[in-house]
């Protein structure tokens, strides 16, 4: 045992006192401005108050309401609608990651001018000069924002192949550098209806397919959707399969099924539930209830092979499968029910969507811009650098094995980045929980029609703008429990996937 | 390091005494109160004019200095700056208002009606329809820094250019409409992208109260939108939007926005020709004048048989938490004095606060702009006879009503909504709010159970075809109203 001299004693005392010293501040800090304020929230979440009563002015006293402001979110159809909108422009997430990791790939290669890539590249930087020249000469040219995009685009292509790979990670990351309101005020005036370039360059190309769809058959269009309806069952059909196949090989967990199967059926709901595909959907419903019955009939009879450690067995996995397919049916729903009206549109010509000015355009437009600060954000970084730790071994093990590039990707390089798109997944479902304030303050002041207003936008609006903090503040609790849930539902799930 | 540290450390806490001792307040023999306020350049020339106002009036100190130092603060003026600031006891001790109410019910404001019946600002200096808009509950908190009335600004040149008599004064929404169709078929080649309207936007509220309906009841207790003046109004805005092509879409307004200064591009738009008018105070002089001299009319908002339009006013509050609300006082008086309302009249900021300034020749004829004689007794006019304040009710926030209302009608503009449909859905919405409001402040139900029986006998007295108290009535809407169609008293 030791014994601990006095002088040894004081010095350690000295140096707690010092790191104290230099610690304290910023402790104090974290205390006062951060936890106290979140705890000091929960109270609030709990009680009346509100500014017009409540404050240093007023002497009213605060009572406590228990979970009526909690009750009360359920009720109010704005949060369920702004919930809503949150929501949905989450789902712009996967496509974002995606698009972080295509470009982190793209960018881990060398791009300078050597080899057989020259030639290439030098097409490419021809193909997009003479494509500007050719719009200055067609007439075009009124179009400056046309001409100055091509030539910013040969200009970077002309600096990649001399300055590396190194340039075109400058150039993807430069969104990053800038400053919030400064990129949102850029995609206002690209999303502008009428001058912004996006419009000026699509319109030429749906007056074209105009023509095109009025020399089509209405009847060949209208076809589509019906083998939309189709492909929609066949991968329903497709993905029950795979999950009874996994039930019976002892991967997945009895549990774990009932989850994907719901968001598997969601597709065919919002089918029966939307106007425009209504009058079709009670013939998914009949085959999606038939696939149900037929899977649940063979699952009966053919019993299970192998039993999974947990009920739960499995179910990260499987959800996320799910949760893709989902959305791929999603898509093609809404591919089949464009597609059928098309005729209808292209009757008075096909315009130009109004972006941030229509309801229905506002949301998928925020998506769009998120995807492209997601193409230079950090994410990329972090895929960049995840990327370069993937050992060559196994890159070389997979060519001595004869494996393709595309299974040299799925079969190394995906698995091997499992844990960064985890961290990144969570991050990323976090943080669109919780964002969307600045773009709705800055484009759209939440609207139109409220089709942008996201719960951290309510929050400021029943904040200060009604003084509602105690209601506020319920939004923000429940906002946290549902990024908590998630987050947990994440680590629960999404850790074993990665570890898997 | 530890030395280098220490030295930081008594460097940063030397920086901070010098930071502390440069503040005005302290560098300052006297007192020294600090002014919310927009970063209009002519605040500062305001500020010295007060000054100067206190010298004249006395109020000053042994050494003739003024007793008190009046400083600009331009960079609080958003409005949860100031809840937030105000509520923690640090607000500044002047603050710039639009709607005031909400800072009452947050008990932020200090009540100035006794000092203002002393200091001859009281709500008699002032305009009489802006009255509501600077007291609430018989109280009065604000004095007016100046005030503005919506007119119709006409740029002559452009309905000249295509042969079109520009508009005057009173018309009717008939008026209106084929004055634009006029216009349209004259300026905008078929074909082409439209590049000239009649006006940028109608505000709605102009549109169904011209018909003679208000947001709420007599008593402010109730929404009434869902009455088919409202879904007639919005469906006439709809119609000058897309089939007569009168007003600009949205997306019209977004192709021409520049997002800079106030108005955004309206007024530059008006002055190329791309707008024949557009809804503004007589503070959109200020920049009108940049322009030259331009060929300029007045005329009314068109009106669909009671001819009325907005008044509002940006007015200066004394904040309660002020530790110098005494001398805080000086400049509510200097709002309604002579040197401030001349200068309000030289620039053109609005109409002056105090309207006995409007009866001059300078008001009337200014010197220098021949072009705008005229126009300056039209918005006087307009401010005695048609002028209504904002519509405002205890029992619902006014930021809420126009958010739930701005929500319904954009659903309908959008598609998303029947007219009927947009104006069912607001008044639930306000009438859900109201009830809201009643349980979250049991202290306003006793005023709300007072105002539904003067409701009620307003009814009983309509019913029976005898004219209303004027007093009875508590939405300053219905009480013009009633004055025009002759039933109160």
């Amino acid at each position: 045992m030791s014994q601990t001299s006095p002088s040894s004693s004081r010095r350690r005392w000295r140096e707690f006192l010092t790191a104290m010293g230099f610690l304290g501040p910023n402790i104090l800090g974290v205390l006062v401005f951060t936890i106290f304020p979140v705890l000091f929230s929960v109270l609030l979440a709990f009680t009346n108050w509100d500014l017009r009563l409540h404050n240093m002015y007023k002497d009213n006293s605060l009572n406590w309401v228990g979970f009526d402001n909690f009750v009360r979110l359920f009720t109010e159809a704005d949060f369920v609608r702004f919930l809503g909108n949150t929501l949905f422009l989450m789902m712009g997430i996967p496509f974002a990651v995606a698009g972080s990791l295509i470009a982190a790939i793209l960018l881990s290669k060398d791009t300078r001018a050597g080899g057989g890539r020259t030639f290439l590249w030098l097409i490419a930087a021809s193909a997009l000069i003479a494509s500007c020249a050719l719009l200055t000469v067609i007439g075009m040219g009124t179009s400056a924002m046309i001409i100055l995009v091509t030539g910013l685009g040969c200009g970077m292509l002309a600096l990649g192949l001399t300055g590396g790979v190194t340039v075109y990670r400058t150039f993807f990351y430069t969104p990053h550098f800038t400053a919030g309101v400064a990129t949102f005020l850029l995609w206002k005036k690209l999303y502008n209806p009428r001058t912004g370039p996006i419009n000026t360059a699509l319109q030429p190309a749906l007056d074209s397919l105009t023509v095109a769809v009025q020399l089509l058959s209405p009847s060949l269009l209208r076809g589509a959707f019906w083998i939309a309806l189709l492909l929609m069952a066949t991968l329903f059909a497709m993905t029950l399969r795979k999950l009874r196949q996994s039930w019976a090989d002892g991967d997945l967990g009895g549990r774990a099924m009932l989850l994907p199967i719901i968001l598997l059926t969601i597709p065919t709901l919002v089918t029966w539930n939307w106007e425009r595909t209504r009058a079709a959907s009670w013939l998914l419903i009949v085959a999606v209830a038939a696939i149900l019955l037929w899977q649940g009939a063979l699952k009966a009879i053919r019993g299970r092979q192998h039993h999974p450690p947990t009920p739960t067995y499995g179910g990260g996995t499987a959800l996320i499968n799910a949760l893709m397919i989902m959305v791929l049916q999603l898509v093609i729903l809404g591919l089949g029910a464009t597609l059928h009206a098309l005729p209808a549109m292209a009757a008075d010509g096909l315009a130009a969507p109004q972006w941030l000015h229509d309801p229905h355009w506002a949301k998928p437009s925020l998506m769009i811009m998120g995807f492209w600060g997601a193409l230079g954000s950090n994410n990329m970084l972090l895929y960049l650098a995840a990327l370069t730790n993937v050992p060559q071994e196994l890159y070389e093990a997979a060519d001595i094995d004869g494996a393709s590039p595309r299974q040299r990707f799925w079969h190394v390089t995906w698995p091997q980045l499992a844990p960064t798109t985890f961290f990144i997944g969570v991050m990323s479902t976090i943080g669109g929980l919780q964002g969307g304030f600045e773009m709705a303050r800055t484009m759209t002041k939440g609207g139109p029609d409220g089709a942008t207003t996201t719960l951290s936008y309510f929050i400021y609006i029943e904040g200060f703008e009604t003084g509602r903090l105690s209601f506020a503040a319920a939004v923000a609790w429940a906002l946290f429990v549902l990024v908590f849930s998630i987050t947990l539902f994440n680590w629960k799930f999404g850790n074993k996937y990665v570890n898997d | 390091m530890k030395v280098v540290l220490l030295c930081s450390f008594v460097l940063l806490l030397l920086s901070s005494v010098a930071l502390y001792l440069s503040f005005p307040d302290v560098a300052s023999e006297v007192p020294v109160i600090y002014w919310v306020t927009d970063p209009n350049p002519a605040r500062q020339q305001q500020v010295q004019l007060f000054h100067a106002w206190m010298t004249a009036e006395g109020h000053t100190t042994a050494d003739g200095k003024p007793v008190v130092q009046l400083r600009l603060d331009t960079a609080n003026q958003d409005v949860s700056k100031k809840i937030i600031q105000g509520v923690s006891g640090v607000g500044s001790d002047i603050m710039d208002m639009g709607p005031l109410h909400y800072f009452v019910d947050i008990g932020l404001l200090q009540d100035v009606t006794e000092w203002g019946q002393e200091g001859s600002f009281g709500p008699e200096q002032t305009h009489p329809a802006i009255v509501p808009a600077i007291t609430d509950r018989g109280r009065q908190y604000a004095f007016p820094c100046n005030v503005f009335t919506n007119m119709f600004w006409v740029n002559n040149a452009t309905f000249r250019k295509y042969g079109i008599e520009p508009p005057t004064g009173r018309w009717t929404f008939e008026e209106f409409e084929h004055t634009g169709k006029q216009l349209d078929a004259a300026a905008n080649p078929p074909g082409q992208r439209r590049m000239v309207f009649l006006a940028p936007y109608v505000p709605t509220q102009l549109l169904y109260q011209s018909m003679g309906l208000s947001a709420l009841n007599e008593s402010l207790t109730r929404c009434t939108i869902d009455d088919p003046r409202y879904a007639a109004a919005l469906e006439l805005k709809h119609k000058w939007m897309f089939e007569d092509h009168i007003l600009p879409t949205a997306a019209d307004q977004a192709s021409f926005d520049t997002e800079s200064g106030y108005a955004g591009s309206v007024l530059q738009l008006f002055n190329q020709g791309n707008y024949g008018m557009f809804p503004m105070g007589r503070f959109a002089l200020i920049q009108l004048r940049k322009f030259g001299s331009l060929d300029l009319g007045l005329a009314e908002p068109p009106h669909g048989g009671f001819p009325n339009t907005q008044i509002f006013t940006r007015c200066a509050s004394i904040y309660v938490g002020s530790e110098n609300k005494e001398l805080a006082r000086y400049f509510l008086a200097y709002l309604a004095g002579e040197p401030y309302n001349m200068q309000i009249i030289r620039d053109a900021d609005g109409l002056p606060p105090n309207p006995l300034f409007m009866e001059r020749e300078e008001f009337s004829r200014p010197a220098e702009f021949p072009n705008e004689w005229g126009i300056h007794d039209a918005f006087a006019e307009a401010a005695r006879s048609i002028a209504i304040p904002q519509i405002r009710s205890e029992f619902v926030l006014t930021a809420v009503l126009e958010r739930h209302l701005t929500d319904c009608e954009n659903g309908f503009i959008n598609g998303r909504l029947t007219a009927t449909e947009a104006s069912r859905l607001a008044t639930r919405r306000i009438d859900e709010e109201i009830a809201r409001s009643l349980i979250e402040n049991p202290h306003l139900k006793p005023l709300y159970r007072q105002r539904l029986a003067q409701q009620a006998e307003i009814e009983r007295l309509r019913a029976a075809g005898e004219t209303v108290p004027s007093d009875l009535i508590a939405n300053p809407f219905y009480r013009k109203y009633y004055t025009f169609k002759g039933w109160s008293r």
